[in-house]
C-alpha cells in the first residue's frame, strides 16, 4: 500500500490503481466523465483535474484518473486552481450540449447536472447556435442515442472493448463532429446492451423500455438480486411511487458481477407489474372461490390433515428461508421434498448469464433438497396422496396442464396466482422477489440478498409465516404428529 | 550573412538525386560503412549523437542523442523495438522535409538504418503524410533499390545487422503527425493520440519500446557520424546546433525551403535570402515555426532564428517554417484560417479542445465577418488559457491556443475595431472555403 495524503488526511492507496481510485474508495469525491473503474482509463473528458504535490516540487493541476499514486504525494482536490480547472472544463463540455435537461431521462441522476451544479457557472458565453445532430437514433432493440447531448466521454465504446470483449462501437469522424457510431449503422448485437445505459454519464444513451418512463427522482431504490438465472447478480429495484415497479440496474458487486448484468435480467420485471395477484382461494361446490389467508390456510389443513404420502414441492425462486421453511412443514406432514428444477436455458455466455433459470439452485441443494425436472415432479406427485407446491412460479414451471391431469393427490399450491386443476383444494397468495426479504445463493455459493423494495399485495404475508401458520394449522403445537 | 558550408541540400539539386547511383557517386551510404564496418557500437554511435547535441527538427526540439538513449538496455528488456519517422508533415506553413524525401530519398534511408543500428531496431517504419504522393513513391523506390543491394534485409552491407524499412501512407489527419498519435495510426487504429506516461521508448509502437524522430532529423545522422558530432556541434548557436531548413512562406518574393545555420536573423533570412517581403510592403507579423507558435512583430524580425532566442521572444523555431505576413494583412482573417485548422483537425478526444477549437474558429468567423460582440476578445483570451498549457493529452490545444493568446496581445486593437465597427478594415474580397477537406 501506498501512502498519500488526500485534502489533508491520510489514506493507504492501492498502487495498482490511479489516484482517482483512491479518492474515490475513501469517500473523496472527484468528478469523472471518462473515468469509470471497470474500464480503461483513457483520460480525455479532463474533469477529473485535482492539484498534486510531490516532494518538494510545485503543485501541479493533473487528472488524477492517470496519475499513479506515489508515496508522500499531497493531493488537494478542493484547491482553487483545481475548482478552476474544472470549471473551464465545464464550460467546454456545456459549449454544445442542449441542456435539455427537462425532456431528458437522465435528469436526477445526470454527472454533467450533477457537477455543473456543484462547479459550473450560471450563465452561457457561446453567441452561436449549438450543433445539431441526429436526437433519436436507435442503436437497435435496447438503445437510443441522443448525439447531442454526448460528450464523448468513450465509455460506452471502451464498455464493449475491455468488458464484453466484442467491439462495436467506435467514435466516428473528427474533433467537434465527432459522433458515437456503430460500424456502418448496423444495430447492437448481445445480451449486455443495456450497461451502456447506465455507464453513460449524460442522457445520451437511454434504455428505450425506459424513456419517458419515470422521473427518476420519483424512483425509490431498493437493493435486490436478479432471479434471472444463477449468477444472481447484486441490482437495484427501482419503485414508482405507486408500486410500480419501473426497473432494474446492476449493483456493485466485486464478487459476483462487477458493474454488470445481462439484459435478460434488466427487463425480466414485466410480470412483477401485473395485476391479479391471489390471495386466497378454496375449493367450493362451484369451483375456485377468492377467499382471505386465513380461510385458505384452514381448508389447506384439512385437505392435509392426516394424508399419507404427502410431497412437497418448492419452486427454484424459494429464498433459504422459505425453503427451510417448507423443510419444517414437511417435516411435521412426515412428507417428502423437491425442488422444480428448469431445464438449462440457451442464453449461457462466457461473462454472466449462467443458462441455468434457477436462481436458488445451491442453495436448495445445500438446504438437502433434490432438483427434478417438470416431467419427473409430475409422476411423482401422481402416486402421492397429497401436494403442497410451494413458491413463485411453481405451478407455472412444474406445467398448469400437468397439474390440470392431476387425478390422485389432493393439491395446496402456494404462488402469485391459482391455476385451474381439478385437485387443487386452496391457495394461498405469496410475495414476488422483490417484496420480501430473504436470501438466495449464487452458484459459486455467494449469497445475495432480496429486500422489500414494495408492500405485497393487501392480504399476503410473507411465506416463512404463512407455511409456520399452516404447520400450526395441521398439527398444533403440543400435539406431535 | 556570413558564408557557411551546405550539406542538407547538396544533392538535391543534382539530376536523378534520387538514385541510388547518384547518391553513392556522392558519397553516399559512407556513414553507414563506417557504422558497421569500422565498426562502431550502437553506444558510440548514441554518443556521437549527444556530442553533436543534434535537436529534434520536428517542432519540439528536443535533443536526439538524449532520446535515443532512453530506449532500454536490450540485455535486461529483450522486446523487439522500433523506429518511426514522423514524415507526416502537415504543420501549416511546413514543407521542409518533402524537398528531402523527394530528392534525396536514399540520405533518409541512410539516416533510419544507423538510426536503427544504434537503437538496436530490427525495423523501421516511415509514416509518410498521404498527400505526399511523390515522396512516398520516391522512398518506395528508393528503398526497393536500397533492398536490392544489399542495405536492408537480413544481412545489412554483408553484416550481421538487420533491418527492415516498411512505409505507411497517412490519411490526410493532422493529428497522426503527433508521435503517439502516429503510432496508434501505425497499428490501424483512430490517430487518437495515448496519454503519456508511458513514453514510446518503454511503451510505444505494438506496445514496444520505439523511438519517434522527424525526417530531418534523421537526415542529419548520417553527416555527424561521418564528420563527427564535434564537427556538427561546432556549427550555430550554444543551444542550436547544425544546419537546418528554414520553409518560408507568405508574402516574401522568393518563398521556398532553404538550407541555412543557426546564428542567421529572422531579417537576414526575409531580406537576403527570401528576396524581402513583396510588392514593396512592410512585414506587420509573421510565423517564425509553423501555425502553431506565438506570432512576432515586424519589429521583431532582428531576432536570430534559434530555440533559446526565439523562446526570449515569447515564440518558438517550431518547424522553422516562417509565414511572412505583409501589413496589408488582416489578422481577424489569418486567426480565422488558422482556428477553423485547428477546429478541423482536433482529434476530439479532451472536451477543452474538440469543443476549444471550435469555439475559436466560431469567434474568428464572427469577428472577420463583423458580426463580433464586444466581450468576443476577452472570451478568447479566457478560452485559450483554459486549452493551455499542457492541460490536454496532447498538444493540440495548446497549438490552437498559443497562436490565439498571441494575436490577442499583439493585435487586440484591430480585433476591436473589427467589432465595434461591425466589419473588417483589411479584408480582402473573401473566398469561403466551408467544406474545403
Amino acid at each position: 500500500m501506498t501512502k498519500i495524503t488526500v485534502n489533508g488526511r491520510a489514506i493507504d492507496a492501492d498502487p495498482k490503481k490511479p489516484l482517482i481510485a483512491a479518492c474515490h474508495e475513501h469517500d473523496v469525491d472527484v468528478p469523472m466523465y471518462c473515468y469509470h473503474p471497470g474500464l480503461t482509463p483513457v483520460g480525455s473528458c479532463r474533469i477529473c483535474q485535482v492539484e498534486v504535490k510531490q516532494g518538494d516540487g510545485p503543485a501541479r493541476v493533473v487528472v488524477a484518473c492517470r496519475t499513479p499514486v506515489a508515496e508522500g504525494m499531497v493531493v488537494n482536490t478542493d484547491a482553487p486552481k483545481a475548482h478552476d480547472a474544472r470549471r473551464e472544463c465545464l464550460e467546454f463540455l456545456l459549449k454544445n450540449h442542449p441542456l435539455d435537461c427537462p425532456i431528458c431521462d437522465k435528469a436526477g441522476e445526470c454527472d454533467l447536472q450533477d457537477y455543473s451544479f456543484d462547479e459550473g457557472q450560471t450563465k452561457g458565453r457561446t453567441h452561436e447556435p449549438r450543433r445539431k445532430l441526429e436526437k433519436r437514433k436507435s442503436l437497435g432493440d435496447v438503445i437510443v442515442l441522443d448525439e447531442e447531448r454526448c460528450i464523448l466521454c468513450s465509455r460506452c465504446v471502451r464498455f464493449f472493448e475491455d468488458v464484453t470483449k466484442k467491439p462495436q462501437l467506435t467514435v466516428a469522424d473528427l474533433g467537434s463532429r465527432s459522433t458515437i457510431a456503430t460500424f456502418q449503422d448496423r444495430p447492437l448485437a448481445g445480451n449486455y446492451q443495456g450497461n451502456i445505459a447506465d455507464i453513460c454519464p449524460v442522457g445520451a444513451l437511454t434504455l428505450k423500455a425506459f424513456r419517458f418512463k419515470a422521473r427518476v427522482w420519483n424512483l425509490s431504490k431498493h437493493l435486490s438480486t436478479c432471479g434471472e438465472c444463477s449468477r444472481g447478480c447484486s441490482i437495484t429495484a427501482e419503485v414508482l411511487r405507486g408500486g410500480e415497479l419501473k426497473r432494474f440496474r446492476p449493483r456493485f458487486n466485486p464478487k459476483v458481477n462487477q458493474w454488470w448484468m445481462c439484459d435478460t435480467g434488466r427487463f425480466s420485471f414485466a410480470h412483477a407489474n401485473a395485476t391479479g395477484r391471489l390471495v386466497g382461494a378454496v375449493r367450493t361446490s362451484e369451483g375456485l372461490r377468492a377467499c382471505d389467508r386465513e380461510t385458505a390456510l384452514g381448508a389447506a389443513a384439512n385437505a392435509l390433515r392426516g394424508k399419507a404420502s404427502v410431497t412437497v414441492v418448492v419452486s427454484p425462486f424459494a429464498t433459504n428461508e422459505e425453503a427451510a421453511a417448507a423443510k419444517t412443514l414437511a417435516a411435521r406432514l412426515g412428507a417428502k421434498t423437491c425442488f422444480v428444477s428448469p431445464a438449462p436455458n440457451s442464453l449461457k455466455d462466457d461473462f454472466l448469464h449462467t443458462g441455468d433459470p434457477c436462481p436458488n439452485r445451491r442453495g436448495l441443494v445445500e438446504l438437502g433438497l433434490q432438483g427434478l425436472a417438470a416431467a419427473d415432479v409430475a409422476s411423482a406427485l401422481a402416486s402421492a396422496g397429497a401436494a403442497v407446491l410451494i413458491g413463485e412460479r411453481v405451478a407455472e414451471l412444474i406445467g398448469a396442464e400437468r397439474l390440470a391431469a392431476l387425478t390422485g393427490p389432493r393439491v395446496v399450491l402456494f404462488d402469485t396466482r391459482a391455476i385451474e386443476a381439478p385437485t387443487l383444494d386452496s391457495a394461498i397468495g405469496v410475495p414476488l422477489s422483490i417484496e420480501k426479504d430473504g436470501h438466495w445463493t449464487n452458484v459459486d455459493g455467494h449469497v445475495g440478498r432480496l429486500t422489500i423494495a414494495r408492500a405485497a399485495p393487501n392480504g399476503v404475508r410473507a411465506l416463512v409465516e404463512t407455511l409456520a401458520r399452516l404447520a400450526e394449522l395441521v398439527s398444533p403445537a403440543g400435539a406431535k404428529a | 550573412m556570413k558564408t557557411f558550408e551546405r550539406y542538407l541540400l547538396n544533392r538535391t539539386t543534382l539530376a536523378n538525386s534520387h538514385t541510388l547511383a547518384v547518391y553513392k557517386a556522392n558519397g553516399g551510404y559512407a556513414g553507414l560503412e563506417k557504422v558497421l564496418k569500422k565498426p562502431m557500437t550502437p553506444a558510440e554511435v548514441i554518443a556521437e549523437m549527444k556530442a553533436s547535441n543534434l535537436r529534434g527538427r520536428g517542432g519540439a526540439g528536443f535533443p536526439c542523442g538524449m532520446k535515443w538513449s532512453f530506449m532500454p538496455d536490450p540485455t535486461k528488456d529483450p522486446r523487439p523495438r522500433y523506429l518511426a519517422v514522423n514524415a507526416d508533415e502537415s504543420e501549416p506553413g511546413t514543407c521542409k522535409d518533402r524537398v528531402l524525401m523527394e530528392k534525396d530519398p536514399h540520405g533518409l534511408i541512410e539516416g533510419c538504418l544507423i538510426a536503427a543500428y544504434a537503437i538496436r531496431a530490427q525495423a523501421v517504419y516511415i509514416y509518410v503524410r498521404g498527400e505526399y504522393r511523390e515522396s512516398y513513391d520516391r522512398l518506395l523506390a528508393a528503398i526497393d533499390e536500397a533492398r536490392k543491394a544489399g542495405l536492408i534485409g537480413k544481412r545489412v552491407m554483408d553484416t550481421d545487422f538487420a533491418c527492415e524499412i516498411w512505409m505507411h501512407k497517412g490519411a490526410g489527419a493532422y493529428i497522426c503527425g503527433e508521435e503517439t498519435g502516429l503510432m496508434e495510426s501505425l497499428e490501424g487504429k483512430r490517430g487518437h493520440p495515448r496519454p503519456k506516461p508511458p513514453f514510446p521508448a518503454g511503451f510505444g509502437l505494438w506496445g514496444q519500446p520505439t523511438t519517434v524522430n522527424n525526417v530531418e532529423t534523421i537526415f542529419n545522422v548520417p553527416f555527424i557520424v561521418q564528420k563527427g558530432g564535434a564537427w556538427f556541434a561546432s556549427i550555430g548557436t550554444a543551444n542550436s546546433k547544425g544546419n537546418f531548413l528554414v520553409g518560408i512562406s507568405g508574402h516574401v518574393n522568393k518563398p521556398g525551403v532553404y538550407e541555412l545555420p543557426f546564428g542567421v536573423t529572422a531579417r537576414e533570412i526575409v531580406d537576403e535570402v527570401a528576396g524581402g517581403i513583396w510588392k514593396g510592403r512592410k512585414c506587420k507579423a509573421w510565423f517564425p515555426g509553423g501555425s502553431s507558435c506565438a506570432l512576432l512583430l515586424g519589429a521583431d524580425l532582428d531576432v536570430v532564428l534559434d530555440h533559446d532566442s526565439l523562446k526570449a521572444k515569447g515564440s518558438s523555431l517550431g518547424t522553422a517554417a516562417m509565414v511572412m505576413m505583409d501589413d496589408a494583412t488582416s489578422m481577424a482573417r489569418v486567426m480565422e484560417i488558422i482556428a477553423r485548422f485547428y477546429d478541423h483537425e482536433s482529434c476530439g478526444q479532451c472536451s477543452q479542445c474538440r469543443e476549444g477549437t471550435q469555439w475559436l474558429a466560431q469567434i474568428f468567423h464572427r469577428i472577420a465577418t463583423g458580426h463580433g460582440v464586444p466581450e468576443d476578445v476577452a472570451t478568447l483570451e479566457s478560452l485559450a488559457k483554459g486549452m493551455a498549457p499542457g492541460k490536454t493529452i496532447c498538444a493540440l490545444s495548446d497549438a490552437a491556443a498559443i497562436p490565439t493568446l498571441s494575436a490577442v496581445r499583439l493585435f487586440r486593437a484591430e480585433l476591436e475595431e473589427c467589432i465595434t465597427k461591425h466589419k473588417d478594415p483589411l479584408a480582402p474580397s473573401r473566398v469561403e472555403y466551408a467544406g474545403a477537406h
